[in-house]
């Protein structure tokens, strides 16, 4: 210690020679100041303790220096770490004893903060110091009351209970009383009762009146021996002591806090304590997981399977050992229970019971009616919940039907805010909904949501929608496959939903994400972050049938199409190319399947979505190739007259590659780079062959590869445009 | 009588089918969609049987406990693994239950507290409507005060009911025969003996517990169905309880004499009357707003004051009286059937799935 300690002087002496300390020494110079405070901090500490075991009786306070300072260090230590057993010992000492006298005694009381333990024999030395020194009466309550803060902290009881007796003349103190009477009522036990001790309380009773700490003190007495107590005790006396304010309690709590420890202390009996939780649990009672616990009540059938000796799950640690009782698992009393565990969740992935699932759904479905439909307000526990089942639906990799019931009731009322990521992570795990009902279910309740909530709402609404679509074409995909696209359902179920009826529903759901992403972009003046989070959906859509083998394609509406081909930013025009590209080669290849197919299977997309797309098509190739953007038989009828009137010169190459808004900069810059001597810069110049591919070949090398992808797939550059696009048109 | 479709808001999926939301169980659950207007719009029945004098099959004697009380109404999912013929091991496992929750915040193990509660659950024959009604469960507790005097008697402390009276056929079909739906419990007693009781049954039989509210609709059903009862047993009164949004808070009860009640009704009442055709008689909906409005409209004429813009909190009669917070009070035993038919199709309709 007293190494590190010249180390780090001689460090400091050096660094301040030096002007420029290296890095690693500089490191190790406050690690060795650090170390050197603390050890200050600890011996100016241990030193206090020693002044306060050492002190002279009768030793002066006023003007005391010496004392101040060491209260100072002592009151330090107590608050930012609590007191060791020792230290403890000797300020209680200190105090008890008097021996400088009542005012630094309450001081001392008032900051002993235990950090972990509290000495037995100390408390036993200071309750004995109470009858010999003069300590005044308030100082006496102060005492005691400690004494019931650390109760649970006492490190024994047994000397304690051995001067029962001795504390339990102080009972006749009248301040004292109600704070003995609470010690006592935590000390009896059946040997302390006697029956000059219940007289005493009864004459006490009769001179001070039915107090409550007497009669809790009796009824306990009562208890012990009922035939010592004849007194008839109300049988319902306001339960616990009196929480008398503790100066300590709150440092004491920090302090454990603080150290890690979980020493339950507390000033109130039991009774209080299950109060307060009760009262909480009142409120929130059903998001309480129930505990994983083996089945109370076994059927009486269970005898004859008792031969199959049965594994509760709660018993089961690991995944191996699942694996193993895979047979014999008994499900939990409650089902709500496998929620909590990741190896119930196994369990539940698996398990084929019918009962089992529907316990769950009950289970689930009240809760979350019973908490969230009128809920108001955003509670810690609400979170918590919601988490939990979200991470337990993420883990199934699908949603629980009584949730999905929930979210529809629930959508009618939502304000668009309360707990708005775990509401959107619940719906976008909804199953497929027929087409008939979507609308009602769905639809109704998310626009009237989306039309009136923030820009931020707006996004997140997509993206859960994207989630959606996503989840519905991968089960698509996966049972598609596996059902050989028979998937009519048996005849258990009611209506049939068929191919149709799935795409249907799909389809539903594309368009109305399409009039959404419409309007929200003219609401939003065309905001960048939406459009991103519209472009992600259309990535999906674009690839339903090469992804995810769902013969449908929808095109976006030109409420998308057009704010995007147009926006300010390169990276939407891009993702943009990307998706035409990727609608092309789904177009392309849905069609030569579709010519090997028998033609009266329902295989077939229609000649609008070819149109539309071809129509898209060859706008995007017209304004940012072919610089015609004003063309005839296009979407945009500006008459020529007014576009004259404008003044943009040569406003049909405005969109092109380089005077696209989004590329300009580009092509600034590529200018620059490519002609680095000419002053004043004329983008046209680039339009000539050569530069032309060069600029190409730049603008690929920024990483628009989406745009590679478009233009390679979509223009072929020796031939011209049109007669590429004729070649995609035939049908 | 017509029963929308709520019963299929619980589509049974096939054994064979696995539970996760395969693509075929992810549209068997859109087809259980597929039948259900009920989901989001489930309703009260539009019509019932007007209520007439039965329970000669019901014990009086537990009908003498159901009577002249006011019970705290919540609903129950359904019970899993429930077993009338267990009714007398459960009483066990209950007491044993309440005295393990009480002696949690003690501090010292208390000997006497083993024998203090006695506990009895028992079936209330015939208290069902169709066949596929459970049977009512009574549940009581007695006890004795802690520091009661030895030979002192156990008294009730709590007692309360699991019933199911004219439950929807689709919904109680439709549940796998693991489960017991009794939907309606109504308790009376302390709240602490309450919780121990709903949570002992949480715990043994994984159903949950959530509370019942009677609503505005609801209250105008009590409030016809009950007057229509006067030619049977006298109403003394119509008595209700609005309470109006203004400010402060206006409250209004709305007394009216039992002819007049009387009188009103039958006005209101659509074809051959129930006094003429008692036994087919049936209410519709239309002529339950209609003698409200009638009512409201009467007020109205004397007070200037709409009472459409309130609620109804309360209504009374000497048949019986219901509250909006969920109480409820059977006077009559003659009545007590068509009361709990109603209390029945609301729990229903409050069930999750």
């Amino acid at each position: 210690m007293a190494e590190t300690l010249c180390l780090s002087d001689s460090d400091r002496s050096s660094s301040s020679d030096q002007s420029v300390p290296s890095r690693s020494n500089n490191r190790s110079l406050r690690i060795a100041e650090k170390e050197r405070k603390k050890n200050e901090a600890e011996d100016s500490f241990v030193l206090a303790l020693r002044y306060f075991s050492e002190v002279e009786a009768g030793t002066p306070v006023a003007g005391n220096d010496e004392l101040d300072r060491n209260l100072a260090v002592v009151e330090k230590v107590a608050f930012s770490k609590g007191l060791s057993p020792e230290a403890i010992s000797v300020l209680l000492e200190f105090a008890m004893s008097l021996r400088m006298g009542t005012s630094p005694c309450v001081r001392v009381l008032k900051c002993l903060i235990p950090a972990s333990v509290v000495a037995q024999q100390a408390v036993v030395r200071a309750v004995v110091w109470l009858n010999v020194s003069k300590i005044p009466i308030s100082t006496q309550v102060l005492f005691i009351k400690w004494v019931l803060t650390v109760f649970d902290l006492i490190d024994a009881k047994d000397q304690l209970r051995a001067i029962y007796g001795f504390i339990f003349s102080f009972i006749t103190e009248e301040n004292l009383c109600p704070y003995i009477c609470h010690l006592l009522y935590l000390l009896t036990r059946k040997e302390n009762v006697h029956l000059y001790r219940v007289r005493k309380l009864l004459e006490l009773q009769s001179k001070l009146g039915r107090q409550p700490f007497l009669m809790h003190l009796l009824s306990l007495y009562k208890v012990f021996c009922p035939e010592l107590v004849t007194l008839s005790i109300p049988s319902r006396i306001r339960s616990g002591f009196k929480n008398y304010i503790s100066p300590w309690k709150s440092a004491l709590a920090a302090v454990q806090k603080s150290n890690g420890q979980q020493v339950s202390s507390s000033i109130s009996a039991a009774f209080t304590i299950k109060e307060k939780s009760i009262s909480r649990k009142r409120k929130h009672c059903h998001l309480d997981l129930p505990a994983l616990s083996s089945v109370l009540n076994k059927e009486p059938q269970s005898e004859q399977t008792s031969r199959r000796k049965m594994v509760p799950l709660v018993h089961l640690s690991s995944f191996a050992q699942m694996l193993k009782d895979m047979h014999r698992i008994e499900l939990p009393a409650q089902m709500g229970s496998l929620l909590g565990s990741s190896l119930a969740l196994q369990y539940l992935d698996c398990v084929q019971e019918e009962s089992a699932l529907l316990r769950l759904n009950f289970w689930l479905g009240c809760a979350l009616h019973e908490e969230f439909l009128f809920c108001r307000q955003t509670s810690e526990e609400a979170l918590q919940f919601l988490n939990n089942l979200l991470s337990a639906q993420h883990f199934l990799q699908e949603g629980f039907s009584s949730s999905d019931a929930f979210l529809y009731k629930f959508l009618n009322v939502w304000d668009g805010s309360l707990l708005r990521p775990q509401i959107l992570g619940l719906l976008s795990n909804i199953p497929v909904i027929p087409s008939t009902q979507i609308g009602r279910l769905l639809f109704e309740p998310l626009t009237q949501l989306f039309f009136t909530s923030s820009m931020f709402f707006k996004c997140g609404l997509m993206e859960c929608l994207n989630n959606m679509l996503l989840k519905w074409l991968t089960w698509h995909s996966v049972y598609a496959l596996e059902d050989d696209l028979d998937i009519s359902l048996n005849s258990h179920t009611s209506i049939n939903i068929t191919l149709s009826g799935f795409k249907d529903s799909v389809m539903e759901l594309v368009h109305f994400v399409g009039r959404l992403a419409s309007l929200g972009l003219q609401l939003e003046g065309c905001n960048t972050l939406l459009l991103s989070f519209i472009l992600d959906f259309y990535e999906t859509v674009c690839d339903t049938f090469l992804k995810f083998g769902l013969p449908l394609v929808v095109m976006p509406p030109p409420g998308v199409f057009y704010p995007a081909l147009l926006a300010t930013d390169p990276v939407s025009v891009d993702r943009l190319a990307y998706i035409m590209h990727r609608y092309k080669l789904n177009l392309t290849s849905a069609k030569s399947q579709e010519k090997q197919t028998e033609p009266q299977q329902a295989f077939h997309i229609s000649r609008h979505t070819f149109r539309q797309f071809n129509h898209y098509l060859v706008f995007m190739v017209n304004c940012l190739w072919n610089c015609r953007m004003f063309h005839a038989n296009t979407d945009m009828h500006v008459r020529e007259e007014l576009l004259h009137k404008s003044n943009v010169p040569q406003y049909w190459t405005r969109f092109d590659f380089i005077h696209h808004p989004a590329f300009t900069g580009y092509a600034v810059d590529f200018h620059q780079k490519c002609w680095p001597g000419k002053k004043d810069v004329d983008v046209n110049s680039i339009k000539q062959s050569k530069p032309w591919s060069w600029y190409l070949e730049y603008l690929f090398n920024q990483g628009f590869d989406g745009l590679k992808d478009f233009v390679h797939s979509s223009i072929s550059r020796q031939v011209t445009a049109g007669d590429e696009l004729q070649d995609s048109q035939q049908r | 009588m017509r029963t929308p479709h709520n019963g299929a808001v619980v589509q049974r999926r096939s054994k064979t089918r696995s539970y996760r939301q395969s693509y075929r169980s992810c549209l068997g659950t859109a087809s259980r969609l597929g039948l259900t207007p009920a989901l989001t719009a489930r309703r009260l029945n539009a019509s019932r049987r007007a209520a007439k004098p039965q329970n000669d099959k019901v014990n009086p004697e537990h009908l003498a406990l159901l009577v002249k009380a006011e019970w705290q109404l919540s609903y129950v999912t359904p019970l899993y693994q429930f077993r009338h013929t267990q009714l007398r091991s459960y009483s066990r496992q209950l007491a044993a239950f309440i005295v393990a929750e009480k002696q949690q915040g003690l501090a010292v193990e208390v000997s006497e507290l083993h024998n203090s509660y006695r506990v009895s659950l028992s079936v209330v024959q015939g208290l069902t409507e169709s066949e596929d009604d459970a049977e009512t469960v009574l549940i009581q507790i007695h006890s004795k005060p802690m520091f009661a005097r030895q030979d002192e008697p156990q008294r009730s402390v709590w007692s309360g009911w699991l019933t199911c009276v004219h439950g929807s056929p689709e919904y109680l079909r439709s549940l796998p025969k693991d489960f017991t739906c009794l939907p309606l419990f109504g308790s009376r007693g302390p709240e602490y003996l309450s919780r121990v009781v709903k949570s002992w049954f949480q715990k043994t039989f994984d159903c949950c517990f959530g509370s019942l509210e009677i609503n505005h609709t609801s209250l105008q059903w009590f409030a016809a169905l009950w007057t229509d009862c006067h030619s049977q047993s006298h109403i003394q009164h119509l008595r209700m309880l609005w309470t109006i949004p203004a400010a402060p808070p206006l409250q209004i009860t709305y007394t009216v004499d039992h002819q007049d009640a009387w009188d009103l009704w039958n006005s209101v009442r659509k074809g051959p009357t129930a006094a003429v055709a008692e036994d087919a008689a049936s209410i519709d909906l239309e002529e339950v707003t209609g003698f409200l409005q009638a009512l409201k409209s009467h007020f109205y004429r004397h007070f200037r004051l709409d009472l459409s813009a309130g609620t109804l909190q309360q209504v009374s009669t000497a048949v019986g009286s219901a509250k909006s917070s969920g109480r409820i009070k059977m006077s009559n035993s003659r009545h007590v059937i068509a009361t709990l038919t109603l209390l029945t199709e609301c729990a229903l309709l409050k069930m999750p799935i």
